[in-house]
């Protein structure tokens, strides 16, 4: 057994060295040093401007947002799912009103917190996929495969140690986004705010909300709730990417099929989804921080239950699909 | 070989300390999602600044508009309606103005208006301002009505105005005990239909009355100000009003402004009395 433990360190030591050579974890680092300023000032210019009208008076905006989305409540030209999500959100801001809560106090821990629910369903699992998509297809397009299977180790570990590393990498980006958000959006917007409430609960009915269960949590623990999910997300997505790395030969044709799969589900959940049984899709389970958040599920019946279900059966599946297809095929070419 | 496991015992350390973290904040998510802790009701730090301290300034002048699709605007190709020329108008003669809130809401009725003014938000707008525009009514009295089908038939229309008429002065109670300080302004309605010769008569008769009634309620009440905008109409329709021939456009929400600036009690930013 120990031996065994062993065998299968050294083979993921290797595998996460050849991770870090690649560069592929500093591509995504690079990615967020460069695209966090960007979102923060795009941030602070619009903050700049609502302060111009509203000072530091956050009630008065929240209400003028209620008063703007109830009057769009009676347009017949609104389609009926986005005055769903309106109801909800007109509910919510009352909510913070009738407790005196900022929605969107001004602070590096805000900004990380709103970024982490845009981010949720494209743009991290886009940066995982970028580090899981050619685990695989990149040492048969090397052919370095070959020289990996000949050694004397059963293939299974091989896989396995791959896995491994790419999770440890999951947990690693994700950590990277979060510390890396924090600390430059801070800069912009100051490090404060951790102990800011923030209310999580809101069950939704249709379009009504029911409130009985909302709850305030300081945000720094909204965030460590955030993270959790996030992650969870990212294992999945890290999985099924593992799974087209093994199935497909080129990296390319890898890649493109993770990325249009991971844009398709974002185009589907943004789609009045009349097609219910879209639901079982892992794409559009992604949004896993909406559930926190209280934000309409995109089609009837979703719930966070069903999601994690739903996207742990889909990652189940692809690693035994993995598995079997690595430790049977033929290495050709 | 060293500097590489160097790299990977910082590596494997982070991401395990990483990933247990994770696993730890996913847990607790789930379970904060699916059996949530009941709300504390001993929480009730977060409501202790509710009760808001600032009572208006003498001498403020910043607007909140509340009503209906008038309040708002509705037919003002720059979208800013009476409110907020007003506060333009305002700033123009040196007065320090800015428009806090414009709560119109398109279709309110009187009867949408009393449980909007127990909202906090509504009521917090309402108490930052020095003045107050209120627009309501029109909804109660020509509802479904429109070019096509005229009014409805006279009686019924009569004890729609009677009951619309007892909310007005909740309406105007109401908006009195949440701000007692403020100028209250009443824009009256004005007939829609003056372009019309088959509903004129009647729109006219309506209109007349419904003014009449909250004229003398506006007069007695503190502050109160009840502006005509009926005449404005009466042959300028074309002039004024926007293509839906039922709001006004950009010119007829500026005449409505004007009137309304002229009979503010009006001090200047230095805080003297204008002549």
């Amino acid at each position: 057994m120990r031996a065994l433990n062993n065998q299968i360190m050294g083979l993921v030591q290797n595998e996460t060295e050849k991770m870090i050579k690649k560069k592929r974890f500093y591509v995504v680092l690079l990615v967020l040093l460069v695209l966090v300023p960007v979102f923060s000032y795009a941030q602070m210019k619009q903050a700049e401007s609502k302060r111009e009208k509203y000072g530091t008076d956050w009630r008065r905006e929240v209400q003028q947002a209620i008063t703007d989305n109830q009057n769009s409540l009676g347009s017949d030209r609104v389609p009926e799912e986005w005055k769903k999500y309106r109801q909800v959100y007109i509910q919510q801001m009352k909510y913070y009103l009738e407790h005196n809560v900022n929605p969107a106090a001004p602070g590096g821990v805000t900004f990380t917190r709103e970024f982490l629910d845009n981010a949720a369903t494209l743009f991290i699992p886009l940066l995982i996929m970028g580090l899981g998509s050619d685990i695989v297809s990149a040492e048969r397009t090397t052919g370095t495969i070959k020289m990996l299977l000949t050694r004397p180790v059963r293939r299974w570990k091989i896989l396995l140690s791959k896995l491994i590393t790419l999770l440890m990498f999951v947990s690693l980006t994700v950590l990277a986004v979060f510390v890396i958000c924090y600390l430059i959006s801070g800069m912009f917007f100051g490090y404060k705010g951790f102990q800011l409430p923030v209310f999580t609960g809101f069950r939704l009915d249709g379009a009504s909300v029911d409130l009985s269960s909302v709850h305030a949590v300081p945000q720094w623990k909204y965030l460590f709730m955030q993270a959790g999910l996030v992650w969870y997300v990212g294992v999945v997505v890290a999985i099924l990417a593992l799974m087209v790395s093994v199935l497909v030969r080129s990296t390319a044709a890898s890649i493109i099929i993770m990325m249009s799969s991971l844009i398709a589900g974002n185009i589907l959940t943004n789609m009045a989804s009349a097609w219910t049984s879209a639901k079982y899709l892992f794409m559009v389970n992604l949004g896993l921080t909406d559930y926190l958040a209280g934000t309409p599920v995109p089609i009837e019946g979703m719930s966070l239950g069903f999601s994690l279900i739903v996207l742990g059966i889909w990652a189940a599946c692809s690693l035994i699909v993995s598995f079997l297809v690595f430790t049977k095929q033929d290495i050709l070419n | 070989m060293g500097k590489g496991s160097r790299v990977w015992k910082i590596t494997g350390v982070v991401s395990v300390a990483a990933t247990l973290m994770l696993v730890c904040g996913f847990a607790y998510a789930v379970s904060d999602v699916i059996f949530p802790v009941p709300p504390d009701t001993g929480s009730a730090g977060l409501e202790n600044a509710a009760s808001d301290e600032r009572q208006v300034a003498p001498g403020n002048m910043d607007v909140t508009a509340v009503g209906d699709s008038l309040a708002k605007g509705t037919g003002d190709d720059t979208g800013s309606g009476f409110a907020r020329a007003v506060s333009e108008l305002l700033q123009k003669q040196g007065v320090d103005s800015k428009l806090v809130n414009n709560l119109g809401i398109n279709g309110l009725t009187t009867s949408g208006v009393l449980p909007m003014l127990d909202e906090d938000g509504v009521q917090y707008a309402l108490r930052q301002a020095g003045v107050i525009i209120l627009s309501i009514g029109a909804n109660d009295l020509f509802a479904g009505a429109d070019q096509m089908t005229g009014l409805p038939d006279e009686d019924q229309l009569l004890n729609k105005m009677k009951q619309a008429e007892e909310r007005f002065v909740k309406i105007v109670e109401e908006i009195r005990k949440i701000n007692s300080e403020a100028q209250l302004v009443y824009v009256m309605l004005y007939n829609p239909f003056s372009d019309l010769e088959e509903v004129r008569e009647q729109g006219n008769r309506i209109v007349q009355e419904w003014n009449q009634f909250a004229a003398a309620v506006m007069a007695s009440t503190g502050q109160g100000l009840a502006i005509p905008t009926s005449d404005l109409f009466t042959f300028n329709a074309g002039r004024y009003l926007a293509e839906d021939h039922f709001h006004p456009n950009r010119d007829g929400y500026q005449a409505i402004a004007e009137r309304i600036v002229q009979a503010l009690a009006v001090t200047t930013v230095s805080g003297e009395e204008r002549k």
